[in-house]
């Protein structure tokens, strides 16, 4: 149980795919404008990077080395397909707010780089959970993104106004340029942190 | 065959390991499709009649006009109250795909963009209902993108989208414009 909280907990912190493996940012850029939008590509993300991880970890053993890459591009093109047309028929509504991101999820590199790197060597529940922790760190991280981007720019976070009518939005939060500032601040303050962490680790002793 | 015993795969095998993967996931897909495209042909079309009611909520019934394709009349009381057409015009990222709602004395009742790829958070405004709102009523010479805040007849751009803005109002002008014609010529 400890190893397979480990797996899940790297995800988060230690390997956030943002701002730790700086993996899949240009999604990070794009989509991030609110919160609400934020918040739907990372669950999207969580769903399709586990359900993969799954996928690739079953099928590890009959995928030839050689073909690996192109099987698990298959293999997420197959279940955003699949997503994607049972979404249609039974819920349109949500298909339609997901539309743009389901497609997107495709070529997404993290979801190809955990397949590659973990769930191609790893049995089926710990790639399952190393999925999830993926995509919970990619989720979170999304959402902190979005959430201060949407506040600047327009005053508001998931669309309720927060900032008075004495704020003059910052267009530029916007736009992917802010976008771009605000992660490199993101990714310098979270290697603070983690710097800090091991810190105090290592001054326990611990490792 | 000496390949096999050295466990080395010959281009045919690893070729075949490919083709029978993607020939797996084809057959899923397939097998998904089958089973949801009735339903969501069913849903889409209860989607587009939902959507026209929310163009034009007086309306008792829809039904396609005849002469032109995707067109529909809504009608009340046996009589034609609204003209629900489809419009497309370029903006900043592409086509937007409108469905616009008017009167046959062709003024605008209510738009519903059903497509876009404007910029998320400037243009995408366009839907909202505060440069939404700004149609209701309106003709055609009046479907003109101002900036000047004392022009109230007008439609004021979205800060930071104005060519989000011409393209939505310039999509609307012309299917008002093409339903007067359509209710001039009949």
């Amino acid at each position: 149980m400890r190893e397979l909280w480990n797996i899940f907990k790297k995800g988060i912190i230690a390997e956030n795919p943002i701002f730790v493996l700086a993996l899949s940012l240009c999604p990070a850029l794009a989509v991030t404008s609110t919160a609400i939008n934020s918040l739907t590509m990372g669950l999207s993300v969580l769903f399709v990077i586990t359900a993969n991880n799954t996928v690739v970890s079953i099928t590890r053993k009959v995928v030839n080395p050689k073909v690996r890459v192109p099987v698990y591009i298959t293999s997420v093109a197959t279940i955003v397909t699949v997503v994607q047309l049972v979404l249609q028929a039974y819920a349109p509504l949500l298909y339609k707010a997901l539309g743009i991101y389901l497609a997107l999820i495709v070529v997404f590199a993290i979801i190809l780089a955990r397949a590659e790197v973990f769930a191609s060597k790893n049995s089926v529940i710990p790639s399952f959970f190393d999925g999830l922790g993926m995509g919970c760190g990619f989720a979170l991280a999304l959402l902190a993104i979005g959430i201060v981007r949407e506040l600047f720019g327009t005053g508001a976070i998931f669309g309720i106004k927060v900032l008075g009518s004495w704020y003059n939005p910052a267009l530029i939060m916007i736009l992917p340029p802010g976008a771009f500032i605000l992660i490199g601040y993101m990714v310098a303050g979270f290697k603070m942190l983690t710097q800090h962490l091991e810190k105090v680790k290592l001054e326990r002793g611990e490792v | 065959m000496a390949g096999e015993h050295n466990k080395e795969y010959s281009i045919f095998q690893i070729a075949m390991n490919l083709t029978a993967a993607c020939f797996i996931s084809g057959a899923i897909i397939a097998g998904t499709y089958f089973i949801t495209a009735p339903v969501a042909a069913e849903k889409a079309v209860m989607m587009k009649n939902d959507a026209m009611k929310a163009l034009v909520k007086d309306a008792e019934s829809f039904k396609p006009v005849k002469v032109k394709k995707e067109w529909f009349s809504a009608e009340k009381n046996g009589k034609v109250i609204a003209y629900v057409v489809p419009a497309e015009s370029k903006g900043f990222g592409g086509a937007i795909k409108m469905l616009v709602a008017v009167t046959p004395e062709g003024k605008v009742i209510d738009f519903n963009i059903l497509a876009h790829n404007e910029t998320p958070g400037l243009g995408d405004n366009a839907g909202k209902d505060a440069f939404r709102g700004q149609f209701k009523d309106k003709k055609s010479e009046d479907l003109e993108v101002v900036k000047d805040k004392s022009k109230e007849n007008n439609i004021q751009a979205m800060t930071g989208a104005t060519i989000s803005s011409k393209a939505v109002t310039k999509g609307i002008k012309e299917a008002v414009e093409q339903v007067t014609q359509f209710v001039g010529g009949k």
